[in-house]
Parts: structure tokens; C-alpha cells; sequence
């Protein structure tokens, strides 16, 4: 009975999983970023200032975080050409497992290891998925804790705005 | 490719897995890593509905690291909330009138590590003047004036320093008290009570903040930590551990002094009197070697198939119109401003299942 009621419960959830918002930053100063990705390659932060970033904390272990995954991807495609940068920070996984994870859901957006968590401790997130818009600025403008519907018209709205 | 197929497709892709660096390195050092995932909802929810979920210790420590925590559900707002006295750290959720079914996931990972003292050897480890007096105050149910404080005189008569305090302390309340199968939950810790009814029967919140409140009452620093246990025992007893995944009602609150020199000391006297009760075939008396093998184990260590939540007591939850709660140790609920029966699961309608990550 336990596990009816659960599935008609989450069911329930998944229809109406877009009720995160993009909520206006209030925590101060954007704190650094600077990590390897898959290949090792360094990508620091200071150096896409001029661009909005989309910085995503996610782990493989965490449903809502692979559930938005595409939608990411779908945004990024969908502002090609604009000064619109995703860097997806993976919370202190193997790189086997974050290989196979991108084996079965490709992403055209660099994934950075934090590899003993202490950037995402930095940014303070502590709930995933959190994301973070930083504006051309530099400055984070917005964040969202759960998972976003990346493609809906009010969150493209706020980055559009972002990229004038 | 749709939600779920994706999700299933994420979810094999997700298993197969090799060690990364920090987990290989804890892996050789005793870790475990353990997922919970908790599922609530709230049913007939008129008005604002809000929930607390309890979330994993915040503070690392060389018996517990927290990895992270993720959440998904209809919740209009979901944040992480720390209790500003005692640093407890949950999750708040909260739903609008708008939603009739209010519906919640956490899912937690961290990793645990066996805690074993070695009370024989002193070190330098030492409190501030603040930290001892902040953990020697009383709280709401846990006085230290009173009973409390003329048993503990009486219970520590002629012990000396910290660890002969607690000792006895420990002897006293296995001794003394008894696991009582009809309290509800773990029980309220309501250590006056209790003392003044001469009936010394409870659960692990009964019998673990009796302890904390007599260390106090002579000058011992020392806490409950409320969490739950994720995995059956390593050491053969089944009272001590889960026997499914579902761990819904594995609910446990434990006990931990400080001696100087030696740093936090975990105990757990309440465990000893449910290995007394449950372990089979049950009603051991308190010579039986298991007993005395629980008995010895548990002052100065913990197996570690158990998440801690926190250390606070007296705890108010953000934004609700309900009273202090002794401790968090369950998930808490409210609708239209009326709380919900934390004690009940089955009433408020939440499941915790936990699973070992074998890396």
C-alpha cells in the first residue's frame, strides 16, 4: 500500500516539478571558481567575465540534477552565438561515473570536477541542483535551488536580459 | 527522450562506478558512504503547508562527512535552515494554499567511520570556558538543578574528574532505567519527569538525555546526537541495526561526554538497554555476555550503521507557528498553521529508505 500511495504521490511530483524559481541573489560576492575539467583542462570564472555564466552544482546520485540536465543543454544551444557560458560542476565524483553519465546524456558544456567539495562549500551549495547566473558583471544575479525548466519563457527572460 | 526514460538511462549509468580520489582515500580509512532518501507528503493540506526534514550533521568530523543533499517536489520554496544555538540543519519546504498535494524528496549522501575511543591515553584536547558552559547548560527538559542535580551527586559520590564522573554516570543509567516498548518514538527526554516518577522507563531520548542531564548536573560537558540508523549491526546484533531498507522508524538518539584530554566520548546507555529487551530471544538478563559485551562497547564507541542529524535541543522551526520541539529527529509537518503528528509516519505520511554506496 506504502508503495501505491508513494507513486501516485511522486507522479503527482514529477507533473508539476517546475515550481523553482530563478530568485534574486542576496548572498554578496561571487566567491572564485577555478577547476579542471573531464580532460584537465583548467576553467577559471575570472576568465569568461564579459559573459553570462550558468555555474550548475549536480552529482550523479542526484535525480533532479540529471532530470535538468537536457534543459541545460537545450539552453545553451538555443542562445549559440550570444556571450552564454554553462560550467557544470560535478560534487566530488569519480571520473568514471561522470563519464558514463555524459556516455548516455552528451552535453556540449564543460563539467568541472570539485573533487573534495570545496568549491561547492565556497558557493554554499549545499541543496542540488543549485545554480547561479552571473551576469556580464561578474556578479551573481540569480540562483535556483531544485530543479529549473531551463527553457521556460520567465528563466530565458532574466538571462536575455542579462546578455543586453 | 521523456523524464523517466531518461531518468532510467541516468540512473544504470549512475551504478557502475571506480574510486575517485577523496573516496579511494576514505575508502582505506574505514569509510562507508550511505544514501537516505526521504519522501513525504502532506495529505489534505488546506492553506500554506510547510515540512522540515532533517538533514545529515553539517560539521565534518573524523566519524561523519556529509557529501550532499539534493531535493525535488512541488514546493514553491525549498532551502537548507540551520538552528542558530545548536547549528541543526534541515530542510524547510513550503507549498502554497494553492497545493493539495504537498510532495517532497531529500535525497542524502555521506560517508561514516567506526568511532572507537581509546580512553587510556590523555591528550591535550580541552574546551573554552564558553564551550564547557554552553555544554553543561540546561535546557528546556534537561535541567540540571533539582533531582537532577541530587541524583547526579548521589550517583557520582566519590568519583573523580570526567571520565570517572561519566562512568559511573553510564553504569548508573544502565543499571537503573529500562527500555519501555509502549513510549511513543524515541520518547521526549523529559529527564524531570521521569526522575520525580520514580519510573525510569523509555526510549533512547528518555534514556540518553538522562544521561546527558546528570554529566551536566556535575560539571561534565556533554549532548544528545539524534539521527537515525542505515544499516543492520556489523557485530551480530540485530536489535542495533536496520532489517530492511526502509528505515522510517530506525529513529536513534545517542549520548557523548567530554574528558578532558581526550576529546568527545560517545556512549550510548540506551542501546545497552534495548540489547537487554529486544535482542533475541529478548529479556536478556544484563550478565548475558551479549549484554556485557554491549555494555563495554558502548561507553567510548559507536558502530557507525547510523547518520547523525544534529546535537540541538529546544529547537524552532523556521516560520512555524508550533511550539519549541525538544530535538529534530523526525520529519515535521504543518498545514493551515496546525502541525502535524511528527511521531506518526504512517498519520503524516513519510518513508526514509537507506542504502550502502559500495564504491
Amino acid at each position: 500500500m506504502a508503495r501505491v500511495f508513494f507513486s501516485i504521490a511522486l507522479a503527482a511530483v514529477a507533473f508539476s516539478a517546475w515550481c523553482v524559481e530563478l530568485k534574486p541573489w542576496e548572498g554578496g560576492a561571487t566567491p572564485p571558481l577555478a577547476l579542471d575539467d573531464l580532460s584537465g583542462k583548467r576553467h577559471d570564472l575570472a576568465e569568461y567575465k564579459g559573459s553570462v555564466v550558468l555555474v550548475n552544482f549536480w552529482a550523479t546520485w542526484c535525480e533532479p540534477c540529471r532530470a535538468e540536465m537536457p534543459s541545460l543543454e537545450r539552453l545553451r544551444k538555443s542562445l549559440q552565438g550570444k556571450r552564454f557560458e554553462v560550467l557544470a560542476v560535478n560534487l566530488a565524483e569519480p571520473l568514471s561515473r561522470i563519464e558514463k553519465f555524459v556516455d548516455g546524456v552528451p552535453v556540449s558544456f564543460p563539467l568541472l570536477r570539485d573533487r573534495d567539495s570545496t568549491t561547492s562549500k565556497a558557493w554554499k551549495a549545499k541543496l542540488l541542483p543549485a545554480s547561479y547566473v552571473i551576469g556580464r558583471d561578474g556578479r551573481i544575479h540569480y540562483v535556483a535551488y531544485g530543479e529549473l525548466d531551463w527553457e521556460s519563457a520567465p528563466v530565458r527572460a532574466k538571462v536575455l536580459e542579462l546578455l543586453q | 527522450m521523456n523524464r523517466r526514460s531518461f531518468l532510467k538511462s541516468a540512473t544504470a549509468a549512475s551504478v557502475a562506478s571506480a574510486l575517485p580520489q577523496r573516496f579511494a582515500l576514505a575508502a582505506e580509512a574505514g569509510w562507508r558512504t550511505f544514501e537516505t532518501v526521504t519522501r513525504v507528503e502532506i495529505k489534505d493540506a488546506f492553506g500554506t503547508a510547510r515540512a522540515w526534514v532533517p538533514l545529515p550533521l553539517a560539521m565534518d568530523t573524523d566519524w561523519h562527512k556529509t557529501i550532499g543533499n539534493a531535493w525535488s517536489g512541488n514546493a514553491r520554496l525549498a532551502k537548507i535552515e540551520h538552528d542558530g544555538k545548536y547549528g541543526v540543519t534541515m530542510l524547510h519546504a513550503e507549498w502554497s494554499d494553492k497545493e493539495m498535494n504537498p510532495a517532497l524528496e531529500v535525497t542524502s549522501r555521506f560517508m561514516t567511520r567506526e568511532r572507537n575511543v581509546d580512553l587510556s591515553r590523555a591528550g591535550s584536547a580541552d574546551l573554552s570556558v564558553a564551550e564547557r558552559a554552553f555544554y553543561t547548560a540546561p535546557s528546556e527538559l534537561i535541567p540540571t538543578d533539582g533531582v537532577v542535580l541530587k541524583t547526579a551527586l548521589e550517583v557520582t559520590r566519590g568519583a573523580k574528574g570526567d571520565l570517572e564522573k561519566s562512568r559511573a554516570i553510564y553504569d548508573w543509567v544502565v543499571d537503573n532505567t529500562f527500555r519501555d516498548p509502549k513510549t511513543r518514538g524515541c520518547g521526549v527526554g523529559d529527564i524531570k519527569s521521569l526522575l520525580e516518577s520514580g519510573n525510569l522507563g523509555g526510549k533512547c531520548a528518555d534514556l540518553n538525555a538522562l544521561y546527558v542531564g546528570l554529566s551536566r548536573a556535575v560539571g561534565v560537558p556533554a549532548r544528545d546526537v539524534y539521527g537515525i540508523r542505515v544499516a543492520p549491526s556489523r557485530y551480530g546484533y540485530k536489535s542495533l541495526g536496520t532489517g530492511s531498507p526502509n528505515i522510517t522508524k530506525a529513529q536513534h538518539c545517542r549520548a557523548e561526554f567530554f574528558a578532558r584530554g581526550r576529546g568527545w566520548v560517545p556512549v550510548d546507555p540506551a542501546d545497552v538497554r534495548k540489547v537487554v529487551l529486544e535482542e533475541p530471544p529478548g529479556n536478556l538478563p544484563v550478565q548475558d555476555e551479549k549484554v556485557l559485551a554491549a555494555r563495554k562497547r558502548l561507553f567510548g564507541g559507536w558502530e557507525m550503521n547510523w547518520l547523525a542529524y544534529n546535537m540541538g535541543a529546544d529547537v524552532k522551526l523556521p516560520n512555524s507557528k508550533g511550539p519549541k520541539l525538544p530535538y529534530l529527529m523526525y520529519v515535521n509537518a504543518e498545514a493551515d498553521g496546525e502541525m502535524r503528528d511528527q511521531l506518526e509516519p504512517d498519520s503524516l505520511r513519510y518513508t526514509i529508505t537507506a542504502r550502502e554506496i559500495i564504491l
